[in-house]
């Protein structure tokens, strides 16, 4: 059961349209990061369930960040959120260790299939 | 985005303004990629609001390639319309047709190698043009139509540039991106030029945007 979520994207609107696509009622802690960098650290700070990562951002861009929260923990769940899904950036996602990649901008149904993803891997690595 | 930015867009505006800029160039990257097959890389969409008689200093400013460049000019019409600006060094045409003649079929085809890097110029504006324009258009529900692209300046000197190569207008809003070819490292800069009356309603398509979410 995820109980708690980072959303590292240096979009404020994206994150909020991130939060507007969470299944109502949700119970989810939800920490917000505005860039790779900041999604590291908030990340090492909180420890969340699951995280959605977007890629192109300033700073620290996504793929550097995801690499970095796996080596920080392996069993990591990261959901990689992206409107830029190309073939090589799928696969380099998923080399890097990602769950899979979310479309941008989502919707609220692709959003609530990513948390019941991101809860069975979760699930799974706990076991 | 800059002051004067500020003064046309709320912050809310701006910042939903922004995130249609990464969906609508992430998306084209994607699409792009799947055309050409060739990894894109696109930058985060850098958007300033810049009167048209700032706009030579604007672009010596964001460009960072001291020798002359070309440009590639296409319109685009619809609700929101304007001007897009492809810039790349002098030189890159020899890379980008590589990029589409690396089995050599063009060689067959009896036009000149010079004719041939300027087509490619075109070709590579139309796609790059179409599929960033075409996103925007989308995700902001408009239908927008395309003028033929044409190599508005052909080794150009920026430095030496004293006036714009867009329409006159008060200011333009100016979204510029740095794209890279990875297996030709070759970089350019796409610049949209947008004016006054597109920004009445780019700002209404911008709060609808969000408001599908609510």
């Amino acid at each position: 059961m995820l109980q708690t979520i980072l959303i590292v994207d240096d979009s404020p609107v994206a994150r909020m349209i991130m939060k507007k696509c969470l299944p109502a009622g949700h119970n989810l802690t939800i920490f917000e990061a505005g860039n790779g960098q900041q999604g590291v650290e908030q990340y090492e700070r909180h420890r969340p369930d699951l995280t959605f990562m977007d890629l192109t951002m300033p700073v620290m861009d996504g793929f550097e960040a995801l690499r970095r929260i796996k080596q920080i923990n392996p069993q990591a769940v990261v959901i990689v959120a992206t409107a830029d899904i190309q073939e090589k950036v799928l696969q380099r996602v998923a080399t890097f260790g990602a769950l899979y990649t979310l479309k941008k901008p989502p919707t609220k149904e692709a959003l609530a299939q990513a948390l019941e993803r991101g809860a069975a891997a979760l699930q799974q690595v706990s076991s | 985005m800059n002051a004067l930015a500020d003064t046309l867009f709320a912050g809310e505006e701006k910042d939903i303004l922004q995130e249609v800029m990464n969906i609508a160039f992430g998306q084209a990257s994607a699409d792009l990629a799947e055309v050409i097959d060739i990894f894109v890389i696109l930058s985060v969409p850098d958007i300033q609001v810049v009167r048209d008689c700032d706009l030579p200093d604007y672009f010596r400013q964001e460009i960072s390639c001291s020798g002359s460049v070309h440009i590639i000019e296409q319109s685009f019409l619809g609700k929101f319309s304007g001007q897009a600006l492809l810039i790349f060094p002098s030189g890159a045409e020899k890379d980008l047709l590589k990029l589409f003649n690396s089995n050599n079929e063009l060689g067959q085809i009896d036009i000149d190698i010079d004719t041939l890097e300027q087509e490619t110029l075109m070709e590579v504006g139309n796609i790059l043009i179409g599929a960033c324009i075409g996103k925007i258009a989308e995700l902001l529900q408009d239908i927008v139509t395309y003028d033929p692209p044409r190599l508005l300046a052909q080794d150009f000197s920026l430095q030496q540039a004293s006036c714009a190569p867009v329409a006159k207008g008060s200011f333009a809003i100016s979204i510029r991106t740095v794209f890279r070819f990875e297996q030709q490292n070759v970089e350019g800069y796409l610049f949209l030029i947008t004016n006054q009356h597109s920004i009445t309603w780019l700002k209404k398509a911008l709060h609808a945007f969000l408001e599908a979410y609510e």
